[in-house]
Order: structure tokens, then sequence, then C-alpha cells
């Protein structure tokens, strides 16, 4: 739902680049489809051999009561029948260990494949989409398409092999038996793959959108409650969450339905189909074509196809989910950075910036989020001459993270010029850019490990001593050296161990590490304490000498907590600059 | 939260009465089970009987047609039968999901804004929706499957002992070991599911932690690395959830195993039997039918527990879901509100909208918050209430709005109060502008509307709209700035009759200049004659105030 404008590619399509990742493991994937393979031949083998030799036996019995001499050798089919047993047991068993290995190998391919494109995302699709709900669904979707192999592909690619070499192999004794069994059995196969997608394509690809809607909903009630209560609208709102969940419900029960259809068809076709093969091995038995235990051996190594049928219809009525699922994430590369790729392959630009502090120009840039009523920034001009200081100040929604994701190549302008230490921003080589500009950005992102890896995203090879520098720069050393773990403690899931104060100081110290010519810096004191700022407002002054800075701001009250040494201010509304002071 | 955590106990009793009002459906599918086992009982019955008419007494086969039609037709009844018991387990489902839903959203809207005040509202979403979807696999199919378990191996059972004893005592002897069986699938899938939850959640978090910090790592330079990480750490779970899924699985093999040694003992006993080798017992009198038979029920007799235990999973869901779910419903909506009876107490005097007297608010955790406060508010009346940060500002704005009930003394209300209501975080539902401005007047029109939204300062952005008023909101609100969600919040204060306006901190995200319009317009509020309560410590605000309520930590007012 957060996709709105998406073209569909059909269903292979939008299958398409998932196949090719899985195509990648195809020796593994053969692997476990032997092992099915195996699980099943041993079923059907294990029945349809007891058949044969009870019958064999009984029929033995007969002549013996009579007094014929018969004779019958039995330790091959009892044999036989106790190895069926056994493999039976241990090709199911080591089949799902090694799918469920394969199963986890893939999602880490999917996870891999998937995180190197977010990676390429542009900042705005990336703050929109910060929302947990959109995180949940996108694994979500990883975990639906990471059935595609064990519930799709794999079930019917095995009932395929086994009702071509069941059908070949009653056919070495009857061949019409085995053209009977094989063309039933295709026809059934096809209806419970083909034709049971087809009629849950539709209604099942519309379920977690159906879904996330009820969820949207959900949450308007209780975020929206004071409103909805005060002015007695709640009813009114649950009878919108009533009709969400009413059109869920009549979507499952189809899709429950046809499942259960299908189920029965199962039943039916396999039945049937022993039916027709008893019928046809009887007729050859009487013109003498056949023996008696063969005859038995047939209906009931066509029963045993039961369970490799069995799955079928629930997983293919479902497929729409499963392409639905691929269709969300083939959507993502949509909002790929256009010049994130070519400027990792970018060598160095002709005439790269000199070293030393870099200066910004902008001339008349312009902003416009797609299906945002308004341009986010519109005919904006600014410059910073190198080592210079200035203060954008600005309202929320004002415009300033727009400068900033623009500045830092997170955002592509629709319109107008950028440069910084007077070469294009475009033409900046990726790996050049990124170690001379820096940002403290409003908010902290801290990954869910340690001190030290968090500090080490600005510097991997930074020694310990350094670390240690750092932390001291922004009064942390203290507090870690007090840590049990030291430097090798983990900040909690988005750094939630630490209070937001330490967060920002820590972003601080990775700022340090990094070393860059121009910074950038959202609300660099935002939620420090006073007794703190007064000692790191000196700090940061000294550090940005020599640097050109731009500081974002909400407002200046000239106060302590205003970022250091401003050379100018600028104040940004609406997109548009109020001017410098 | 409450805190108090329920145990497993409560939640599966507070499942099976749910289950309970589905007792008809769910026996009908129970019902429509045995009828699937017992077609296909007498379909294998009738397919032994066709093969020993034919191999034994050698009849031509057109005496063998009415067992062929006979089959035909239990198959199809089998079939039948065995859609019968899926759709009903589906209805079940449905109506079961349907009903507790409904019960959660009722208990939280008794609980209200208040009530809900310390949860997360995600979290109790996911409630709402995946955790009431979980229990689905447990009601539609692992119910009615638990009560089949124990029938379909029995009337299996006597069947084979029927024919022969013996072998039916072959399958006896592991009938001891089914509830042993079960136990050790159910510890089995449990432990799986458990594990395997567990690793795919660790894992999962790994990845949306880093995809949160996506846009640092690009600043650093570090996605490549980050893409590898994520490939590293999945493959690491892996590597340590296949050490837990080789014993998990060791359950179900043993299940496997027994199935299969079950149908090749039967087969060399019935063989053996029917040469002549086995002299005591009913052995001798074994013929190719009984013999047949017997071995055609030996894998009917453990399928029930394989598709039992392939439902094993959708159990520890559901239970899973309901002990949240139970949590959330024992919170005591009452507490908060007070009883009905105080809730429509006497009428306050005529020309006042709300009277509080000596009224207190007290929560369990926090003692009072509030009061006791003496209180009158009439229309035209602008009323600013300060006090320090959790002093008991919003709890006062929530007690005069009847999301909570004065513990001690007395609320009353003019007849019929309405009562409109603005905080920082607007409401914004998904539909169009004028769906989200229904919600404070379902019957207004669209001129009204669209003055309420120029009242509010709109006007501008409403004629840039080619849309107008049916212009449509992204989710959550998506395409308005924080400013312009606040006036649409304005708009429909503006647009509601309501005499009493509460305002909890209307304007602390918003920059100045829009904070500045905000209080003005607000200003023009006042003018129509409508009474404003306004908690604030916003200078600007408490101007706009012909009254001033301050209130000291505790909640007392201050004279």
């Amino acid at each position: 739902m957060n996709d709105p404008v998406q073209r569909s590619r059909g269903l292979w399509g939008e299958l398409a680049p998932w196949l090719s990742l899985l195509a990648r493991r195809r020796g593994r994937l053969a692997g476990g489809v032997g092992l099915m393979a195996l699980t099943l031949v041993s079923a059907i083998g294990l029945l349809a051999l007891s058949g044969w030799f009870i019958t064999a036996t009984g029929l033995t019995g007969i002549l013996l009561a009579a007094g014929v001499s018969a004779r019958l050798g039995i330790y091959l089919p009892g044999g036989g029948i106790r190895a069926f047993a056994v493999t039976r047991t241990v090709a199911r068993y080591l089949e799902r260990l090694y799918n469920h290995d394969t199963v986890l190998r893939l999602l880490a391919d999917l996870r891999g494949r998937l995180f190197g494109v977010i990676a390429g995302l542009d900042a705005h699709t990336l703050r929109a989409r910060r929302a947990s709900d959109w995180l949940n669904r996108l694994t979500a979707d990883i975990d639906t398409l990471d059935s595609l192999f064990l519930r799709l592909l794999a079930p019917a690619g095995v009932a395929l092999l086994a009702i071509i070499g069941l059908a070949g192999f009653l056919a070495l004794w009857a061949p019409v038996a085995g053209l009977a069994v094989g063309g039933l059995l295709l026809a059934g196969w096809g209806w419970l793959v083909v034709g049971q997608a087809c009629l849950g394509m539709a209604v099942s690809r519309r379920q977690v959108g159906l879904r996330e809607a009820l969820r949207g909903r959900v949450v308007e009630q209780l975020q929206g409650m004071a409103e909805l209560e005060a002015y007695g609208a709640l009813e009114h709102h649950r009878r919108g969450i009533e009709a969400l969940e009413a059109e869920l419900y009549r979507d499952q029960r189809r899709l429950g339905t046809w499942v259960a259809l299908g189920n029965a068809a199962v039943t039916l076709l396999v039945g049937a189909t022993a039916l027709t093969a008893l019928w046809l091995a009887a007729s050859a038995w009487q013109a003498g074509l056949l023996s008696g235990p063969l005859v038995v051996m047939m209906p009931l190594a066509v029963l045993a196809m039961n369970e490799a049928l069995v799955g079928l219809p629930a997983a293919f009525t479902w497929l729409g989910a499963t392409r639905g699922a691929a269709q969300r994430l083939n959507g993502l590369r949509e909002g790929v950075r256009q010049d994130a790729p070519a400027a990792q392959d970018r060598a160095a630009a002709p005439g790269a910036a000199a070293p030393g502090a870099l200066a910004v120009r902008l001339e008349n840039v312009s902003l416009h989020y797609p299906q945002a009523p308004m341009a986010a920034l519109d005919g904006l001009s600014l410059r910073l001459a190198a080592g210079e200081r200035l203060a954008l100040a600005g309202a929320s929604g004002a415009g300033k993270s727009s400068v900033a994701g623009l500045l830092l190549r997170q955002l592509a302008p629709g319109r107008g010029e950028i440069l910084l230490g007077g070469i294009a921003l475009a033409d900046w080589p990726e790996a050049s850019l990124r170690r001379r500009v820096a940002a403290l950005t409003q908010h902290i992102d801290l990954l869910d490990d340690s001190l030290a890896a968090n500090l080490r995203l600005a510097r991997p090879e930074a020694e310990e001593d350094a670390l240690w520098a750092a932390l001291a720069w922004v009064e942390l050393a203290d507090w870690a050296r007090a840590l049990p773990g030291g430097l090798a403690t983990r900040v909690g899931e988005g750094g939630r161990r630490l209070s937001g104060g330490q967060a920002r100081r820590l972003a601080l110290a990775r700022l340090h590490l990094l070393d860059p010519d121009l910074v950038l810096l959202d609300e660099p004191f935002a939620g420090l304490d006073a007794a703190t700022v007064a000692k790191l407002r000196p700090r940061l002054d000294a550090w940005l000498k020599g640097r050109s800075t731009l500081f974002l701001v909400h407002q200046l009250d000239g106060g302590n907590f205003d970022p250091p040494g401003i050379d100018y201010r600028l104040t940004l509304v609406e997109g548009r600059l109020g001017g410098y002071t | 939260m409450s805190g108090r955590r329920s145990g497993a106990g409560e939640a599966s009793r507070w499942l099976l009465a749910h289950v309970a009002v589905e007792r008809r459906r769910l026996g009908l599918a129970v019902a429509a089970g045995v009828l699937t086992t017992l077609a296909t009982l007498g379909q294998l019955a009738l397919l032994a009987r066709f093969i020993s008419v034919l191999l034994v007494e050698q009849a031509p086969l057109g005496r063998l047609a009415p067992l062929v039609l006979g089959m035909l037709a239990l198959l199809v009844v089998r079939s039948l039968a065995q859609f019968a018991q899926e759709r009903l387990g589906l209805a079940a489902s449905l109506a079961l999901r349907r009903r507790v839903r409904g019960e959660l959203l009722d208990h939280l809207a008794r609980l209200g804004p208040a009530g809900l005040a310390g949860h997360h509202s995600g979290s109790l979403a996911s409630q709402l929706v995946e955790q009431v979807e979980a229990l689905d696999g447990y009601v539609a199919r692992y119910r009615p499957q638990r009560v089949l378990a124990v029938i379909q191996p029995l009337l299996v059972l006597a069947m084979a002992a029927w024919l022969d004893w013996l072998a039916a005592l072959f399958l006896l002897l592991s009938a001891p070991l089914i509830p042993l069986f079960m136990a050790l699938v159910g510890m089995g899938a449990e432990r799986l599911n458990r594990e395997q939850f567990e690793a795919v959640s660790r894992l999962s978090g790994h990845f949306i932690d880093r995809v949160r910090a996506v846009s640092t790592l690009q600043l650093f330079g570090r996605t490549r690395e980050a893409t590898a990480d994520v490939h590293a750490a999945a493959d690491d779970y892996r590597r340590r959830s296949l050490r837990t899924l080789r014993v998990a699985f060791l359950s179900s093999a043993v299940l496997e195993f027994f199935a299969s040694v079950a149908i090749a003992v039967v087969a060399i006993y019935v063989g053996f039997g029917l040469l002549g080798y086995i002299t005591f017992g009913p052995s001798p009198a074994l013929t190719l039918f009984s013999g047949l038979l017997v071995l055609l029920l030996a894998p009917e007799f453990f399928q029930p527990l394989r598709v039992l235990s392939q439902h094993y999973h959708d159990r520890a869901a559901a239970l899973g879901a309901a002990d949240g779910l139970v949590v959330l419903l024992a919170e005591n909506a009452e507490d908060l509100r007070g009883s009905g009876a105080e809730r429509a107490g006497p009428a306050c005097a005529a020309g006042e909208l709300v009277r509080l007297e000596a009224a207190t608010v007290s929560y369990p955790e926090r003692g009072r918050v509030l009061g006791p406060l003496d209180l009158a508010l009439m229309p035209g009346e602008v009323v600013a209430v300060t006090a320090p940060s959790g002093g008991g500002k919003s709890t006062l704005l929530q007690l005069l709005a009847g999301f909570l009930g004065p513990g001690q003394g007395r609320r009353r209300t003019a007849p019929g109060l309405r009562v409109a209501w603005m905080d920082q975080r607007p409401l914004l539902v998904q539909g169009s502008l004028a769906d989200n401005l229904h919600l404070a007047a379902p019957e207004a029109d669209r001129d009204a509307m669209t003055r309420a939204l120029e009242r509010a300062g709109l006007g501008t952005l409403l004629s840039r709209l080619p849309r107008g008023l049916d212009t449509p909101l992204g989710e959550r609100g998506g395409g308005l700035s924080g400013g312009q969600a606040q006036r649409l919040a304005l708009a429909r204060v503006f647009l509601s009759p309501a005499p009493l306006v509460l305002l909890d901190e209307p304007t602390a995200s918003l920059d100045a200049e829009t904070e500045a319009d905000i209080i003005d317009r607000l200003g023009g509020l006042a003018r129509e004659g409508r009474c404003l309560v306004i908690a604030t410590h916003h200078p600007a605000l408490m101007a706009l105030a012909n009254r001033r309520l301050r209130l000291d930590p505790r909640g007392e007012p201050l004279p």
C-alpha cells in the first residue's frame, strides 16, 4: 500500500530475480529434491512391495494348502520391506535437516541481496520508511519469499518426477495402466499447481495489503482515541475497522474453501487413479499378461502418491502472497539512487578538490519529493566559504534536512547545481566524499553492537588509543572505563542502553575520529546537560577550525546551547531563504 | 502495562472458553473427520475384497463392477467429508477471531485514552491484528485433530482386531506409546518452534538494526561491509540453529519410524501367516482378504498422529498469542473510569458546562496525581492549566473529558455535553481531507468544512489542491507537515459544535511562527463563546487565558 504506483510485470517477471538467486545454489537444491524423492520412493515402495508380498504369500499359501508344491523366495521381498521402512525414516530425517539448512542459506542470500538494495535508497525514501511497520513487513516479505523453494518449487517438482517415475514403472508391466495412471495424475497435477494458483492468485495477493490496511486503521483508533472519543466518532471509526476485517475474512474464506476443494480433489484424484489402475491391472491379469501380486502392487503404489500431492493445494492457492512479497521487494529497487552505483565505480574525477576545508555552493536548487503537495526546497542558493561556519535555522519541515541530504548526496536535486570544493557534487568519487564530508544527523543511528564497533564505523582501522581519545573528547571516557565490558560493551538495539545525550556524544566522537573537511551538525548539543555543553563547546570550537561547517538549528537564542563560532546565520522558511544576518 | 503476568494456565483457559463457543462447528468438524475415516475403512475393505474375489475366486470382471462402484461412492463421501471438516474448522476460526478482536476493541475502548497512555500503539496494533490471526491454525485444525487423533486410530484398531487380533496387538503395542509419542512430538515441535522463532527473530533484529542505520552507514561509506555483515550473521544463525534442529527433528523421526516399522512388521507377519509358517493364534485363519486389509490399515493407524504433529506448532503459536492477550484483557477499565453510576451523576447547574467537586484521580502504581480539586467551567472562559511536568495537567483534561473517573469527589456535566479535543499529536485517518473533518461533525456540509479549514489557516493550501476537500491524505497523513496536521486538528475543533474545548499542549511541536498563528486563531474560538481549557507552559497561550489554574507537583491546586 506504500507503493501505489507499481507496474505489474507478470508472475515470472516478478519472481525471476528471486529464482535466479535460488539458482545460485542449484547443487544444494537438487540434493534436497533428491532426498525428498528418496523419501517418497521409500513410502511408495514400502506399501507397494508389502501388498505384492502379501498377495504372493497368500496365493502361494492357497497352493500349498491344496497340496501343490510351490515356492516363494521370501528373503528378498522381506529384506526389501525392511529396507524401505528404514530408508523412509532416515531419508525423511535427513531431508528435513538438509532442506532447513538450505532454507537458512537462502535466507542469508536473500537478506544480503536486499540489504544491498536498501543501501542504495535515497534519504527521503529511507526516512519515509523508518517506521517499524515497514521494517516488519519487509522481514515478513523476506520470510515469505524464503518459502519459495521448500513450499512451492520442491514439492511440485518432486510430485512431477514421482508421477513420471511411477507411470514409467507401471508401464514396464502394464503399459496401458502406466499410461492411464500417468495421464490422470499429470492432469491432476496441472490442476493442483496451475489451476489452484490461478484460482487463488488475485485474492491471496491482496491478503497482505488488507492486513496492513486493517493494522493502519487499528493504529488510528488507538493513537487517536482521545479525539475519536471526544468527538463521539469511536463507533463510526470502529465500523471502518470491522468493514476491513469483513473484507479480509471474506477473502480468507474464499481461499480456505479453495484449499479445501483442492485437498478433496487430491483424495478424489488419487482414489480414482488407484481404481483405474486396479481395473486395468485386473483386466491384464485375466488376459494372462500380469501376475496376481503385481495387480495388487499397482493400486497400492498409486495410493501412496497421496503423500506427494497433499501439500500442493494450500501452497499454490496462496502463490499470490509470495508474488505480492516479490513485487513489493522488487519495488524497493525503484527507489535506488540513480547516481549511487555509478558513484562507487567512478575513478577520481578530473581535478579532485584541493585538500583542506571545502567551500560549498548551492545555485538555485529545488527539490520536490514525489507526491508531496509542495516543493521542499524552492530555488535555494547559498554559499559557504572554505573554513567558515554557517548556521541554517528553521522550523521542522522548513527544508534543513533536505539541504543536508543534498550535500551528503543522499538526495538528488530536481533542479540547480551543487558545488563542493569547486567541483560538482555529482562528480565526487564516493570514497573521498565519505572521507571528507561528515554529518551529525538529528536522529542518531547506533548499531546493536559494541561501543568500539560503533566508533569504528568512522575509521575501521582505528587503534584502541584513538577510540579512547575520541571518547575522552566527548567526556565519555570515564564512563566507558567504569563499564565492566569497556569498549566491548554493547549499546543495545538502536543504542537503547545509552541515554539520548550519551548517544549524541558517541556520534560526535565518531565524527572526531573521521577528521573531515566539511562538517554538518544538526543541533549538536540537543539533549545534553548544561555542564557537558560547557565542556564540549570550546572543544568543538577548536576542532572545527580549519573545516567548513554547516550548523542546522531549530532557532538560535544566543545562549550557551548555540553552536560555537557562527560566521553567518540564515533562516529557511518553507524551502526558501529568509535572509543572511 | 499492568505488570502482572498471567500464567500459561490462564491463557489456555481463556482460549478454551472461546473455543467452547465454537463447539457446534468444531463438533461437526470432528464428526466429518470420523465419517472420513469410516469411508476410508469401507473403501479399503472393498479394495481387499475386490482383490480377493479377483485372485482367489477368479471371478469375471463383471461381478466386480459393483465393488468398484461402491469404492467410487465411498471415495466421493470421503472427499466431501474431508471438505466439510476443513470448511467447518475455517468457519469456526473466522468466527472466533472476529469475536476475539471485537472483545479486544471493546476492552480498549473501555480503557480509553487514559488507559492506553502506557501502551505502545504499534505493539497493541500487532496484538489486535497479527496475534489474533495467530489463533487460526489452532482453532481450525489443531482442535478437531486433537480429538480425531484419538478416535480415528481406535476405529482402525477395532477393525484390525476384528480381522486378526494378533496383528491388532502389534498396533496396540504401540498404543501405550502414543501418549509418549505425542509428548515427544509435542516437546520436539514446541522446542523446534521456539528455537526457530528465536533464531529468526534474532536474525530479523540484526537485519532491522542494520536497515535502520542504513543512512548512517551510507554517510560513512560502509554499506558494502554492512551487507557482508548481514550475510555473515544469517549464516552464523544457520549454523547455530542447525545444531538444535538435529535433535528437534528426531522426535518426529521416531513417529515416522514406528509408522514405517509397523507396516513392515504387519506385512511380514501376514506374509508368513499366509504361507502357514505361523501356527498359533489367529494366524492360520488369515486369508488374502483379511491379510491385505490389515496391511492397508496399518498406515491409517498412524496417519492421524502424523497430521496432529504437523499442526502442533499452531498450538504453540496460539498459546503464545493468548498469553499476551490475556494480560491486556486483565487490565481493569472500571478502576480508571469509575463505575457507570458515577458517570451518570446529577447534572450541574444551568449555565455551567462541567463542575468538579473535590475530585481526585489516583493510579494504583503512582498514588494520587490530581486533586482534591473544585472547578466550574462556564461558556466563554479560557482557562490555562499549568503544572510541572507530570503534575496532573493532562490528567485534569482527561477527567474533564470523561476519559477518567474521579476516584473521590464528583464530576458533574451539563446534559448531553459535547467535547472537542486537540493535543500535540493530531489524529490523521487514512482518507480524504473531508473524511478527516467529518470525524468531528458527521453532519457538516462542504461549505462548513471549507470555512473551518480557512479559519484554521489552511485556506491557501486548500486552494492549491486540485482535488480540494477530496484530496487523499497518504498513510499516517503523509504529505502534510507537522504544522499543517495541527491546523487540520484545529479545523476539526472549529467544525465541531462542542462548547467545551480541551487542548493539551496544542502547540508543543511547532515552530515559533506557526505557533503564534495558531494561538491567534484559538483566541477566535474563545470569542465565539466556547470554553477553552488549555494545558500548557507556554507564555503566549497563558496570555490568552482569562483564568489560570496552577497545580503543584502532587496535582493539588495552588492559590
